[in-house]
């Protein structure tokens, strides 16, 4: 029982991961309705920029640091490569970050090499035993992230001015701006906002697994959570992301290895062939 | 369409022809000749090019179709290409089949597992569609580097043997070069006249609109399962080629990344062209091996630690950054270029015509 209690824990642990990569991608489909593939990449260029600045500067300013690395990596993100596609097809804006996240990738490899890191940091706390269960201390900084994210998105999401606005241009870029919404403040908003969260899932990443260009593999997996949650529901990326982490952890437990890497792809289609809009995602019906 | 000066149809046959003037046959002969006679004058290295972008174009061919013309995307092309090269991998390492008889069977494997994973495009499409095809990608690769490994060999891979016909020895590029360059011919040939087909046409209008395809009568599942079968399948005849290019197979070939490679070619070239699939090929494939030339010596330039980084990452950044700047700057891509030069060109000294 323990042993089973204690794949559960590692698995929402997992899925504590999940969830931080794919709030940023949620976040940028919410209010801009541009599917941001890039997420992964851009979570290991963080962790990555993390390691240097930190050694470089010490834990503290090092963290805040990086935290402005990643608001400029949003902004300059946006302002060079996301700007002309605001009113242009979706499918072009979802391949240009197709494109970047290879982009991204290149330059891991030529700044950081293909060798792994350690990330020098330690989070506060200690690991606590629960009655043969063996709770590390990073998984409650991880689900304490993941829901402060959750309240504060929904928050600015439902009540406030802004948050209406970039559910509006989500909806059609073309009308929000003849509306006189700001279309480009909200695109330059939310990829700062993606940027400082990918940073934020970099801290975590790092501390527990380490740095490595090739961990935009296991961190792909953040795709079918987004997915199964609900590609516009921030509560689905947190449900969606504690399921499927828990399920890996189960199958890497009592099942085969080898179908761990394929889970969340299997998952994934199901999902999409019985309920393609996720658990929480808004149906969007069309008909003739 | 527009005709050069001076030239009028006036039989049925006429229009519909491929090749309408006399230039055009020259230019067409001309480059077949040019292409037959290669091996007299160029060397191995450039034969293997002409090799792998035969097969690229192959297998990017059936993406423009899938993704071009019927507007399909898939994120999952390469594993398309894996299943041929399974295929005719096992078939000959496994069966002791003969080659020849393993390439309509890599092909029409590829195209069975294609409609398989294109039965979500019933309920799915853009966005949605695209994720389950890059479910597609990891599921078939998974597939391949667990499953049976009697028969697949996991991550260890497969030995291919490069074929023999009629006292032919293929293993040599000059010999292995006309075999490939044969089935892409052929292959174009068949792609430039099955988008001008019924089906073709079916294809770009439920591209175009699904809903009023499907009320203009198009029945737009079947002709999804067809864009799905008719994409791989192409996909799979290119697998077989590169196994046998290759003369292994192995799951670690069949990465995301040349998935994605593909639909580059394709944004590069312009999507639903068959010319732009042509183009965009070249381009890359030619990139690539500028890459391939440069990095050492950019190499030299910087720290011995930092050398063997440049060739990956350049390999990486190059080919997606031009991705991304055709997305922002020419979404058609270089046929609409090549377009808009023959119309300057035949309009001149006019900016422009009615």
């Amino acid at each position: 029982m323990s042993i089973f209690l204690q794949f559960i824990i590692g698995g929402m642990f997992l899925g504590g991961m999940y969830t931080l990569i794919a709030l940023g991608i949620v976040i940028i489909y919410k209010s801009t309705r541009v599917f941001n593939f890039a997420q992964g990449w851009m979570v290991t260029l963080g962790a990555f920029m993390l390691v240097t600045l930190i050694g470089k500067f010490g834990v503290v300013v090092g963290v805040i640091a990086g935290l402005a690395f990643g608001v400029l990596l949003g902004m300059v993100i946006e302002r060079l490569f996301m700007r002309p596609m605001i009113g242009q097809p979706l499918i072009a804006a979802l391949l240009l970050t197709i494109m970047l996240a290879h982009v991204i990738e290149g330059i891991n490899i030529l700044t950081w090499g293909s060798i792994g890191y350690d990330l020098p940091l330690k989070l506060p706390g200690q690991s606590i035993k629960l009655g043969g269960v063996v709770i590390s201390h990073a998984l409650l900084w991880g689900i304490g992230v993941a829901v402060a994210a959750f309240v504060a998105f929904s928050f600015f999401y439902w009540r406030t001015l802004m948050g209406r606005v970039m559910r509006a241009t989500a909806e059609d870029h073309q009308v929000a701006q003849s509306l006189g919404l700001p279309v480009k403040g909200v695109f330059s908003l939310s990829w700062v906002l993606a940027g400082l969260l990918s940073v934020i899932a970099g801290i975590f990443l790092g501390v527990v697994s380490g740095v490595h260009y090739l961990m935009y593999t296991a961190l792909l997996g953040a795709i079918p959570v987004v997915l199964l949650g609900g590609i516009d529901s921030i509560a689905g990326a947190i449900v969606g992301g504690m399921i499927l982490g828990v399920l890996q952890s189960l199958v890497a437990g009592y099942l085969n290895s080898a179908l761990t890497e394929v889970v969340p792809y299997i998952v994934l289609l199901l999902i999409l062939v019985i309920k393609p809009y996720g658990l929480f995602g808004l149906v969007r019906i069309e008909r003739l | 369409m527009e005709r050069p000066a001076g030239i009028f149809d006036i039989r049925y046959e006429q229009d519909m022809a491929f090749v309408r003037t006399g230039p055009q046959w020259a230019c067409l002969t001309g480059f077949l000749f040019l292409l037959a006679l290669l091996p007299l004058f160029a060397g191995s290295y450039f034969l293997g090019f002409m090799i792998l972008t035969g097969i690229a174009l192959i297998a990017v061919l059936g993406l423009n179709i899938l993704t071009g013309y019927a507007g399909q995307i898939s994120l999952g092309h390469q594993a398309f290409v894996a299943v041929g090269a399974y295929t005719t991998a096992v078939l000959m390492d496994s069966f002791h089949w003969s080659f020849w008889a393993t390439v309509p069977l890599a092909g029409i494997a590829a195209a069975a597992v294609g409609v398989l994973f294109g039965l979500p495009s019933f309920r799915l499409k853009m966005l949605y569609l695209a994720m389950s095809t890059l479910a597609a990608q990891f599921i078939i690769i998974a597939f391949f580097n667990h499953a049976f490994p009697d028969y697949f060999r996991a991550v260890g891979g497969i030995r291919v043997n490069r074929p023999e016909l009629a006292g032919i020895d293929f293993r040599n590029n000059e010999a292995f070069y006309y075999v490939v360059i044969v089935i892409t011919v052929l292959m174009t040939f068949f792609a430039k006249n099955l988008v001008r087909c019924r089906l073709g046409r079916a294809f770009v209008a439920l591209r175009d609109n699904d809903l009023a395809s499907e009320v203009i009568g198009i029945n737009v599942a079947k002709y999804k399962l067809y864009a799905f079968a008719i994409g791989c399948f192409y996909a799979g005849i290119a697998g077989s080629l590169w196994a046998t290019y290759y003369r292994s197979v192995n799951p670690l070939h069949f990465h995301l990344e040349v998935s994605i490679w593909y639909l580059g070619c394709l944004i590069v070239g312009g999507m639903g062209t068959v010319v732009g699939a042509v183009f965009g090929v070249l381009f890359l494939r030619t990139m690539k091996e500028i890459v391939v030339i440069v990095s050492p010596i950019l190499g030299e330039l910087v720290s011995p630690i930092d050398a063997p980084k440049i060739g990956p990452a350049l390999g990486v950044i190059s080919w997606a950054l031009v991705v991304i700047l055709f997305l922002i700057f020419e979404p058609r891509g270089l046929a609409h270029t090549w377009e808009m030069l023959k119309s300057r060109f035949r309009h001149w000294p006019f900016k422009y015509a009615l």
